[in-house]
C-alpha cells in the first residue's frame, strides 16, 4: 500500500499538482484505504490542528521581517557595508553576496526571503561585471542556503516542534556549521574568480568601511537584538520573530524613514502569501504524517534498520542518504513534517542526541533546496536571474559540494555544532 | 471570470494583511504583558488561531496567483495538447481535495455546537475553525478564477516552440 502511495505522489508531482495538494490526496487515499470513507470528516480536525502549532507562528513572523528589511534599504546598506569589507577580493561581488547572505541569516529565518531580496540587488550587479548569469545565480542560492543553517531558521523552528527539542538549543548548534560553510563558499567563488578572471568590486578603504558601517550599524545591530533576546532565555523563538519585525519597523520606518505604505503593504501581502504556501504544504504532511503514525510506520523503519545495523555511524549514513534523497522531491517544510516523526524512534535507539540529528536534517534538507526537481530556494534565483534550473545547477555543483562537506562534518564531527551547545546550556 | 478574479484578489489580500498584522500584534502585545508580569491568558490560543485563518486565506490567495509550489518541469516539455490536459488532470486533483476539505471542515462544524474557545469562552470554537470550510471553499473559487489565465499560457507556444 505504501508504495502505491508513493506511486500516486510521484504521478500527481509529474503533472504538476502542487506538492502540498499532492501529499493530501496521498494521505486521503490512505485513510480510505484503512478507515473507510467515514474516516474522511477527521481530515479537517488534523489539517486544522496541523497549522496551529504555536512555535510555527515565527514563520510569518521572520519571513515578515525579511521582506521589510526588503523594502527598506536595509538590504541594500548590509550590501554597502559587506562589499567595503570583502569587496576587494577578487570575484568581490560573489564574496559580497556570500557575507550578505550570512548578515541576512541573522535576521530573518528564510532562504527565499534572502534570495528574493539580496539577489535583487547583486544579481543584476553581477551581470554588469561580467559574471555569467548561471553563476550569479547559483552563488545567490547557495549563499542563500545559508539562512536556514544561520540562526534564526525556519526549517529548525518546524524540528524542534516535531521533535520537541529545544529551539534555542537547535539555533546554537547552528552557528559554526554556518559560518563555516559560508567561509568554505567563499573560498570556492575565489578560486572560480581567479579561474574565470573575475574583478574585485572595490579597493579596501577604512574610511569606506567605518562610512558603510555607520549607514548600516542599525542594521547590524538586528541580529543582536534577536538572536541575543532568544539565546539569551529573555524570548522565546516566536517573540523573537516578533521582536524582529518590530525592530525591522523601527530601524526601517523611523531610523532610515524608507517605509511607505504601499511597500509596507507589498511587504505584508508577500510575506503571508508565502507563509500560507510553507503552512499548507505543513497542514497536510502533518494528515499524511497523521496516516503514517497510525499505520505504525515510524516504528517498522527502525526496526527493519536497527536489524540491518545498529552502528550510529551507519544509521547516520543511512538516513543521510534517506534525508538527500526526500530532499530531491520534497519542500523542506513537507519533509521534516513526514520524515522526523518516522525516523525519531530510531534515531533514539541509536542513541543520537536529538538536536545534533536537527542540524544533520537541516542541512540535508537546505542542499535539497539546491537540487532540482524540487528546489525552492535556487528556482527563486533562477527566476531572479531569468536563468535556466539545469544550467544553473551546473554552475552550483561546488558549492552543493560545500554544503555536502559541512553536512559530512556536522554528521561525523558531532562537536562541531554541539560544542557550543554543551558549554552554554548543558 | 476576470471580475471574479479581481474582487477575490482584492478581498483575500485585504483579509492576508489583516492576518499578519493581527498575528504581529498579538505578539507584540504578548510579550508586552509577559515582560511587564501579566501574561495574557488568551494570547497563545488567538495566535495559533489567527495562524491557521492566514493558512487558509493565504493559500487560496496563492491559489489565485498559481504561487504553490510544484514540479512544472516535465509538463512544459509536453506538446501543447498534452499541455492542456495536464492541467486540466492536476486542476481536478486540486479542486477533488480541496472539495473534500470543505465537506470535511462543514462536518466538523456540525459536531462544534456549543463549544468555545477555551481561553475566550465568548468566541464559539466553530467561528475559529471556519477556516478549514471557507478557505477550502475560496481555494475551489481561485483555482476556478485562475484557469482560464492558466490555460491560455498552456495553449501559447514555449520559448523552444518559437524557435522551431
Amino acid at each position: 500500500m505504501t508504495l502505491a502511495l508513493v506511486g500516486l505522489f510521484l504521478l500527481l508531482v509529474l503533472i504538476n499538482v502542487p506538492i502540498a495538494v499532492a501529499l493530501g490526496l496521498m494521505a486521503v487515499v490512505g485513510i480510505v484505504a484503512s478507515g473507510g470513507a467515514e474516516a474522511l470528516p477527521n481530515m479537517g480536525i488534523v489539517m486544522f490542528s496541523g497549522a496551529t502549532k504555536f512555535p510555527l507562528i515565527a514563520i510569518p513572523l521572520f519571513v515578515l521581517a525579511g521582506a521589510i528589511m526588503n523594502v527598506t534599504g536595509i538590504s541594500r546598506r548590509l550590501v554597502a557595508f559587506a562589499s567595503a569589507v570583502v569587496g576587494f577580493v577578487r570575484g568581490g561581488l560573489a564574496m559580497v553576496s556570500i557575507s550578505a547572505s550570512m548578515f541576512f541569516a541573522e535576521i530573518s529565518g528564510s532562504a527565499v526571503a534572502d534570495v528574493a531580496a539580496l539577489g535583487s540587488i547583486l544579481i543584476p550587479a553581477m551581470r554588469k561585471k561580467g559574471y555569467s548569469r548561471n553563476f550569479a545565480a547559483a552563488v545567490t542560492s547557495s549563499s542563500g542556503t545559508l539562512a536556514v543553517i544561520i540562526p534564526p531558521s525556519i526549517p529548525m523552528i518546524l524540528y524542534a516542534v516535531m521533535s520537541s527539542s529545544s529551539v534555542v538549543e537547535l539555533f546554537v548548534a547552528g552557528i559554526v556549521p554556518g559560518v563555516v560553510g559560508g567561509l568554505l563558499m567563499m573560498f570556492v567563488a575565489y578560486v572560480w574568480a581567479r579561474r574565470a578572471g573575475l574583478p574585485a568590486e572595490e579597493q579596501f578603504r577604512l574610511r569606506r568601511v567605518w562610512e558603510t558601517f555607520r549607514g548600516a550599524g542599525w542594521s547590524l545591530l538586528l541580529p543582536v537584538v534577536i538572536l541575543g533576546g532568544i539565546m539569551g532565555g529573555w524570548v522565546t523563538a516566536t517573540e523573537g520573530a516578533g521582536l524582529a519585525v518590530a525592530a525591522a519597523l523601527f530601524v526601517g520606518g523611523v531610523v532610515y524613514r524608507e517605509l511607505d505604505w504601499t511597500g509596507l503593504r507589498r511587504a505584508v501581502t508577500d510575506s503571508g502569501v508565502q507563509t500560507a504556501v510553507v503552512m499548507l504544504l505543513v497542514a497536510t504532511s502533518a494528515l499524511l504524517g497523521d496516516h503514517l503514525t497510525e499505520a505504525r510506520i515510524p516504528q517498522q523503519v527502525a526496526g527493519a534498520i536497527m536489524g540491518l545495523t545498529d552502528s550510529k555511524v551507519a544509521v547516520l549514513a543511512l538516513l543521510n542518504v534517506f534525508l538527500l534523497a526526500v530532499g530531491l522531491f520534497l519542500h523542506s517544510a513537507a519533509a521534516i513534517i513526514l520524515v522526523v516523526p518516522i525516523v525519531l524512534p530510531l534515531v533514539q535507539a541509536a542513541g543520537i542526541d536529538p538536536v545534533h540529528f536537527g542540524l544533520v536534517v537541516t542541512l540535508n534538507l537546505a542542499i535539497g533546496q539546491q537540487t532540482p526537481p524540487v528546489a525552492s530556494v535556487l528556482v527563486t534565483a533562477c527566476s531572479v536571474a531569468k536563468a535556466d534550473i539545469w544550467g544553473v545547477t551546473k554552475s552550483n555543483l561546488p558549492f552543493i559540494a560545500v554544503l555536502m562537506a559541512v553536512l559530512l562534518m556536522v554528521t561525523y564531527a558531532p562537536a562541531v555544532p554541539m560544542a557550543l551547545v554543551e558549554a552554554l546550556y548543558r | 471570470m476576470s471580475r471574479l478574479r479581481k474582487f477575490l484578489e482584492r478581498g483575500l489580500e485585504a483579509a492576508v494583511v489583516v492576518l499578519v498584522a493581527a498575528l504581529a500584534l498579538v505578539v507584540l502585545v504578548g510579550i508586552a504583558f509577559r515582560q511587564a508580569g501579566a501574561a495574557l491568558v488568551w494570547y497563545d490560543e488567538t495566535a495559533s488561531v489567527l495562524l491557521a485563518w492566514l493558512t487558509y486565506y493565504g493559500a487560496a490567495l496563492a491559489a489565485l496567483r498559481r504561487g504553490h509550489i510544484g514540479v512544472p518541469t516535465l509538463v512544459e516539455r509536453l506538446p501543447s495538447t498534452l499541455r492542456v490536459g495536464a492541467l486540466l488532470a492536476a486542476d481536478g486533483a486540486v479542486l477533488l481535495f480541496f472539495g473534500l476539505l470543505a465537506w470535511a471542515g462543514w462536518q466538523v462544524q456540525g459536531a462544534l455546537a456549543g463549544a468555545t474557545m477555551v481561553s475566550l469562552p465568548a468566541v464559539p470554537a466553530a467561528v475559529a475553525r471556519s477556516a478549514i470550510p471557507v478557505g477550502a471553499v475560496l481555494f475551489v473559487a481561485a483555482q476556478l478564477a485562475s484557469l482560464p489565465e492558466a490555460l491560455g499560457r498552456a495553449r501559447a507556444p514555449t520559448d523552444a516552440e518559437s524557435r522551431s
